[in-house]
């Protein structure tokens, strides 16, 4: 497959990401910024210690990771619709000599960067302005959840952006989905409080694999090859859904 | 025998239990300048999407310039330039960068792009306007600046879907001015709802009406195809009913319409002029003329006058 589409796609996402950065990030980090304050902060002292760790260093990683995953199924749900029924930029693309799947990837891939960008931008600002800390060379680790769950949540974020038509049934999906299962994976309580008969359900869900191996990852350095193996085989997965789903849509 | 620039042969369409396109046969020469005109819901959108690898046929063959559009659709898009109904334009990239990433999708190199980028804004005149965002442009510059995109990389075919619906008469004739220009260099394919923009610029003519191809000419034989008969209007100083009854009376005169002072009257050949001359002998004519026909009465008499959904 000729990749030239999906970088020239990529690249025009880019420049127009390059013009906006500023008010993107500030609008991007306003958000787990307030919730670190609010509940690291504000509740730390009636919370106490979570798993052996403050509370407020418990919920960072999950914070960095929820924006990452955030960005990037907001950034391919929002830019697919809008430029398949607003600004009909994909009807433009698939009149050039590209393929659809190749519109799909430079999608995944924007969503994907976006993540990136702005993971590591909240994760800069915690770290400058609060007490969390984390040895450098457990970053790796961490990015090695970090990649694979923002292309899982891009892809989520194209099937979104293909399927709906109508921009407010993307709100309700994400706030009936999407949220709920960023909350539900453990963002700001341990795994340890769901009930013991719901817990291998709830382990199941790769958003859980995504968080729960992330905070393992940046805090301790743990490297949990199943976690892994669960959120980058659900990414592969998601990605032959989502191209499969914008194949069908644009053949319609 | 050339190889046509399109070529369909029992094309259909079939989204559930609408047939869109019914066995559509269609060939359009190269280099031409063909019009398509149909009324809304007649199928034009359908086919234009098909032939421009949009869309998958249900059944039937499409051949652009020899190629199959089944097989060889990267090929076909390569060679073919697109302006939508729709701008299609990137309102968070300038004119020239909405050009570039055109450009680049085509695989067009960096040095062959610029150049052809300035001449393209050069000819539209959107040079000074190259780096402004295109939600600043008028109508009739956002439609200029579709243009040059779809001409960027230089295709062999030209697809115009109602390239000038929205646009002002001074935008619609500079348009038109610029279609005329590329005459001869490339096939235009081109829909519109504006029968004098078909007329003044399609050298055949196509009309369609649900999902079938109802007459197919240049402007001429489509008026010559209308019908044998022949209108004329004579206008008269007084009596006007009393000469109404008279020819409504006569063989050869198959229709009669009375306008105040003016009776439009239908005859089955031309010849038979003479004959209503000679019943008029002593009416008190003022004038008597030929009412020429237009492509508006071809397109309503093939496809009905009534509004469509």
């Amino acid at each position: 497959m000729i990749m030239r589409g999906s970088l020239a796609i990529w690249m025009r996402d880019m420049q127009v990401l390059r013009r906006a950065i500023f008010s993107e990030l500030v609008a991007v980090v306003a958000y787990p910024l307030t919730i670190y304050l609010a509940f690291g902060i504000g509740m730390q002292s009636y919370i106490g210690a979570v798993e052996g760790s403050p509370y407020s260093l418990f919920i960072a990683p999950g914070l960095i990771t929820m924006t990452a995953v955030n960005a990037a199924y907001n950034e391919s749900v929002w830019s697919l619709w809008f430029h398949r029924r607003v600004q009909f930029t994909v009807e433009s693309y698939r009149v050039t000599p590209i393929s659809v799947s190749e519109i799909i990837i430079a999608k995944i891939c924007t969503g994907f960067t976006h993540g990136i960008i702005k993971g590591c931008a909240v994760g800069l600002v915690i770290f400058a302005i609060t007490p969390f800390r984390f040895p450098l060379e457990h970053l790796f680790n961490y990015l090695v959840f970090l990649i694979p769950g923002s292309a899982l949540f891009s892809c989520a974020g194209v099937i979104s952006g293909t399927v709906m038509d109508k921009p407010e049934t993307i709100g309700k999906v994400e706030a009936v989905l999407v949220m709920p299962l960023i909350f539900m994976s453990g963002l700001f309580f341990p795994l340890s409080s769901y009930p013991p008969d719901v817990l291998p359900w709830v382990r199941a869900i790769p958003t859980t694999a995504l968080f729960e191996g992330a905070r393992r990852a940046l805090v301790s350095g743990d490297m949990s090859t199943l976690h892994v193996l669960q959120v980058s085989v659900s990414a592969v997965v998601l990605f032959a859904v989502a191209v499969g789903i914008f194949r069908r849509k644009m053949a319609e | 025998m050339p190889v046509p620039a399109i070529l369909t042969r029992s094309l259909t369409k079939q989204y559930a239990n609408l047939t869109a396109l019914n066995s559509f046969d269609l060939e359009v020469s190269r280099g031409s300048i063909f019009g398509l005109l149909g009324p809304n819901g007649a199928g034009k959108t359908t086919l234009i999407r098909i032939l421009t690898t949009l869309m998958r046929q249900s059944s039937g063959e499409v051949f652009i310039d020899g190629l199959d559009i089944r097989t060889e659709g990267r090929r076909i898009r390569s060679m073919i330039g697109v302006v939508s109904q729709e701008n299609s334009l990137d309102r968070y990239l300038t004119a020239r960068e909405n050009l570039v990433l055109h450009a680049r999708l085509h695989g067009m190199d960096r040095k062959t792009y610029n150049r052809r980028i300035d001449e393209l804004l050069e000819l539209m005149g959107l040079s000074a306007r190259q780096k402004d965002f295109p939600d600043t442009f008028s109508g009739g510059m956002q439609r200029r600046l579709v243009v040059a995109r779809a001409l960027l990389h230089q295709p062999q075919l030209l697809f115009l879907d109602e390239p000038t619906t929205g646009l002002d008469p001074q935008s619609r004739r500079a348009v038109w001015d610029y279609i005329r220009s590329l005459a001869g260099s490339m096939t235009i394919f081109l829909t519109t709802h504006y029968l004098e923009e078909a007329e003044q610029l399609c050298d055949r003519i196509a009309i369609m009406d649900h999902g079938r191809l109802v007459a197919l000419g240049s402007t001429r034989e489509l008026k010559d195809r209308l019908s044998g008969a022949t209108v004329y209007e004579i206008e008269l100083e007084r009596d006007v009913d009393q000469y109404a009854t008279l020819l409504r009376s006569m063989q050869c005169v198959s229709n009669i319409e009375v306008l105040s002072s003016r009776i439009q009257v239908t005859l089955e050949c031309w010849e038979c002029l003479s004959e209503i001359v000679t019943a008029l002998n002593g009416a008190p004519v003022r004038s008597i003329s030929l009412k020429e026909r237009t492509l508006e009465d071809v397109f309503i008499s093939l496809t009905g006058a009534e509004v469509r959904e």
